[in-house]
């Protein structure tokens, strides 16, 4: 029932995320990326600059108004920077439109009833392959890749807004995934939903990965980031105030306590326990488990 | 403790919704005693908001289907009481917060339910304040609602509600709509509700870790069922029935089970929250060698 | 994201107008309507939106009021310039001057100064009561004339949904750009529209349980947070408005509309330069106009 935590990554990214000279090709670069709107009253990002790798599992949090899902706008073009750049895909995107870097930023939003529109899913998946001009042969394939993938052959000739809300939000997941992007945003994937749905749409995000996607999920779920997430984006008052493994955000009182946000409970327990287990704080239940076990004499608790 | 008198009771309730097949309540049986703060856990689709809309009534006045069983609520039958009875007594928020928005101003918004009930001016006004108050929402009474932001919206919507002086206080999902900072002040506002003012909370929520600290109780649904009904502990130590049902206990109740099963590590009652758990394990591990 | 700006015209404030109860100022902005459209007169009509001004100028409104009523420059313009060369008047026409092909005529710039007056004296009187008027005002003394509780609320409401829906479609239009959607033809329809509708009908399916929640279907008696009040100088402003239409309805009948179309004289100079201006000032609003357009 307890997640595990993914293999951690070989090289930990680190501070702004620039790699090294010859570590490879980079998805998503963003370049002091600054954003106003309401003509200059309203600074919704301040000088922002990541860079993510392929194949990463980047998740971005903060408040509402921290400007978290502001930033994900620009990598498929929705919104332009003000100031700085932003590329995606080795792609500029002030250069082309919304439209064509879908095929290569695929964005989902939160609500499914915003994507979801046709007379049943099967149709329904095979919009985005059709938008990109692909023939028929091609968009009925890429539709049943998706549905096996997704596990959703119960529901491909039902109406969208016939299904369950949770079965809805893997249709909308599915129906970017027939575009086959190179990127995928997720905007709050689990939340709102319940724990198998959340296990679910967890374990799509690996498989995502696996198959060589870079998934960026902007979430409140603190769950998500330790389960599945290989690095951090903390967004506060429209700047990136760290960039770091979902360990290291969490250990970081300070900026924790700055945004509001809470780690999940297992890591608070392993924080409280930090002077005795002198470790970085666990991020699953088993890895604290198999931490303080083996050395632990039996806790007579003393709860009634 | 003397159990608090009833105030909720369903004995042997079933619901089919009218064009479904399938039982969304199926012979549910439960007593909720006035003060009660009930957490109401399960799947997507297990019944909860389906048990919360019988509760004022809703179900079966506004919503088709064949119900069968009793339901009694503070001495009345909401299945022959008209919902404009039961909402004095029972007071509903739901989980979109901009969906319950359809007032100008805030104020009028939480005026909403008393003018329907004929409350005279004085005491509406006294009223609105005092809910504004409650929900730290003091000063918005010209503010627009559809303007505000989610968390302040909803705030509103719990406003709107206690303004009628309910004795019991229904959400279903509230705060899976909000950002962190949204969940944690309606959290609040129910917490602070039931310890100070007695009003019995019925909650139907996903958050595990918050169940767990506030509830008083924790009632299990499956397919309509209910399959676990009792103190935070004795649910979330049923750690077979959780996971056949595909729910999970807190994580700090999986943590003493997993070090129980793998490495005799804990004995006695499991604990439910990080209070609980950082108490007995440091209690423990003070002279253990690292 | 979530919070939408409702556009209430309202302007704060504690004036005389501000003050006076809204069905006054409807009486008087539906008498000002009948009026302008029963006479021609452009004194007349100049006269009565002098007199809205002033009355607009005791409200201390007037910032707002002079931003929105900009939109009658363009439109007055537009009047003044096509009237004058091709008067929606009964012929005979008197010509002024010509200019090229175009010829100037008496009857014209007497249509285009009525018309121009008309419109002044009916906006200024429309916006003189909405900008001193909350909505919610109306509404209740809508009801308290009896009219259907669910009506007014259904106005309130749909007032409020137009800002929500127009977020709403813009936020399903960038989902399906991002799903590759072309913007615009006949395919953006559906994919747009749709997501739109079924939101609008689940936000009532809720919005109506959540009301019927808080004893939203109640018959009894019903009380209002909202505190109209009536009072003798409510009922004075109103009656006045009534008895000057009737009194205005009875000349024109007497008169034929008080007519002066045969007997104003305008001089070349004032009938040129009138065009002349206009004409500068219309160019230059199609100009900026469609350079507005080109940029965005």
């Amino acid at each position: 029932m307890t997640a595990t935590q993914a293999p951690p990554v070989a090289t930990e990214p680190r501070g702004d995320g620039s790699d090294a000279a010859g570590d490879g090709p980079s998805s998503v670069i963003v370049d002091d990326l600054t954003h106003v709107y309401s003509r200059g009253k309203v600074r919704a990002l301040d000088h922002v600059s990541v860079r993510i790798k392929p194949g990463e599992i980047v998740g971005v949090v903060g408040q509402n108004g921290s400007g978290k899902t502001t930033l994900t706008k620009h990598l498929n073009g929705l919104l332009k920077p003000t100031e700085g750049r932003v590329t995606v895909a080795g792609i500029e995107t002030t250069r082309r439109r919304v439209q064509e870097l879908a095929a290569h930023v695929g964005y989902v939003f939160q609500n499914p009833n915003h994507q979801l529109f046709a007379s049943s899913v099967e149709v329904d998946l095979g919009f985005g392959p059709r938008n990109l001009g692909l023939d028929p042969a091609e968009v009925a394939e890429r539709v049943e890749a998706a549905i096996a993938f997704f596990g959703l052959e119960s529901v491909r000739h039902l109406h969208p807004y016939r299904i369950s809300f949770p079965m809805r939000k893997l249709v909308g997941i599915a129906a970017i995934y027939t575009m086959r992007p190179e990127i995928f945003v997720l905007d709050e994937p689990s939340t709102g939903q319940d724990h198998i749905t959340t296990r679910k749409i967890n374990e799509l995000i690996r498989r995502l990965r696996s198959d060589g996607s870079t998934v960026i999920c902007v979430s409140h779920d603190m769950q998500l980031m330790a389960d599945v997430v290989d690095r951090v984006l903390v967004m506060w008052n429209g700047q990136l105030i760290a960039d770091r493994t979902p360990r290291e955000v969490f250990a970081d009182r300070e900026v924790m306590a700055r945004t509001n946000l809470e780690p999940p409970q297992i890591t608070e327990i392993a924080l409280r326990l930090q002077a005795r287990t002198g470790r970085p704080p666990a991020l699953s239940v088993d890895e604290l488990a198999d931490a303080i076990g083996p050395t632990l004499r039996p806790v007579i608790s003393g709860v009634s | 403790m003397p159990s608090p008198a009833p105030i909720i009771e369903f004995e042997r309730v079933t619901f089919q919704y009218a064009a479904s097949e399938g039982h969304a309540l199926d012979d549910v049986s439960l007593t909720i005693g006035e003060g009660e703060y009930v957490a109401l856990m399960g799947l997507n689709g297990a019944g909860k908001t389906t048990l919360e809309l019988c509760i004022n009534g809703i179900i079966p006045n506004m919503v088709m289907g064949d119900l069968a069983g009793t339901i009694g609520v503070a001495g009345l039958d909401p299945t022959e009481t008209p919902v404009r009875e039961m909402a004095k007594t029972v007071g509903m928020v739901f989980d979109n917060p901009e969906f319950q928005m359809s007032q100008m101003t805030v104020a009028e918004e939480v005026a909403l339910g008393l003018e329907n009930l004929g409350v005279p001016f004085d005491e509406m006004r006294a009223r609105i304040a005092e809910a504004l108050a409650t929900v730290d929402l003091v000063g918005f009474d010209d503010r627009m609602p559809l303007a505000l932001s989610g968390g302040q919206q909803q705030r509103l919507a719990i406003a709107a509600v206690l303004a009628m002086r309910p004795r019991i206080l229904v959400m279903d999902e509230p705060t899976s709509n909000l950002d962190p900072i949204g969940k944690q002040e309606v959290f609040a506002i129910a917490e602070r509700l039931n310890r100070e003012n007695g009003m019995t909370v019925v909650m139907a929520e996903h958050e595990v870790e918050v169940m767990a600290r506030f509830a008083d109780r924790v009632i299990v649904l499956d397919h309509g069922r209910i399959v676990a009904n009792g103190t935070p502990r004795e649910v979330f130590s049923g750690i077979e029935t959780l996971q056949r049902i595909g729910l999970r206990p807190p994580q700090a109740t999986e943590l003493a089970v997993a070090l129980r099963s793998r490495y005799g590590a804990w004995r006695g009652e499991l604990p439910v929250t990080t209070e609980e758990a950082v108490d007995a394990l440091e209690a423990t591990m003070i002279g253990t060698a690292r | 994201m979530q919070g939408v700006a409702v556009p209430i015209s309202m302007v704060a404030g504690n004036s005389f107008l501000h003050r006076l109860n809204p069905i006054a100022k409807l009486v008087w902005v539906v008498v000002v309507l009948i009026i302008s459209f029963a006479t021609r007169n452009p004194l007349l009509l100049l006269g009565l939106s002098i007199a809205g001004l002033l009355v607009v100028l005791t409200a201390g409104i007037w910032r707002q009021f002079a931003r929105v009523m900009m939109i009658l420059l363009p439109v007055g313009t537009s009047l003044i310039v096509f009237q004058s060369v091709a008067p929606a008047f009964p012929q005979p026409w008197t010509a002024i001057t010509s200019i090229g092909p175009f010829t100037i005529y008496q009857e014209g710039i007497y249509s285009g100064l009525s018309l121009l007056a008309r419109a002044m004296s009916m906006t200024i009187f429309a916006l003189a009561m909405i900008m001193t008027t909350h909505p919610s005002d109306l509404f209740t003394s809508l009801s308290r004339l009896r009219v259907p509780y669910v009506l007014n609320f259904m106005l309130a409401m749909t007032l409020q949904l137009i800002p929500v829906l127009q977020r709403e479609i813009a936020v399903v239009m960038s989902a399906q750009k991002s799903r590759g959607m072309k913007s615009t033809g006949f395919g953006a329809i559906i994919p747009s529209f749709v997501p739109v509708f079924a939101g609008a009908i689940e936000r009532v399916q809720q919005l109506s349980i959540s009301l019927e929640s808080r004893a939203f279907g109640s018959t009894g008696h019903k009380t209002s947070y909202r505190q109209v009040a009536v009072r003798p100088a409510d009922w004075l402003v109103g009656l006045a408005g009534v008895a000057l239409l009737i009194g205005c309805l009875a000349v024109f009948l007497a008169t034929g509309g008080l007519d002066m179309s045969r007997s104003i004289v305008f001089p070349p100079v004032v009938a040129i330069g009138l065009v002349a201006a206009s004409t500068v000032l219309f160019v230059a609003f199609i100009a900026s106009a469609i350079w507005l357009v080109v940029r965005a």
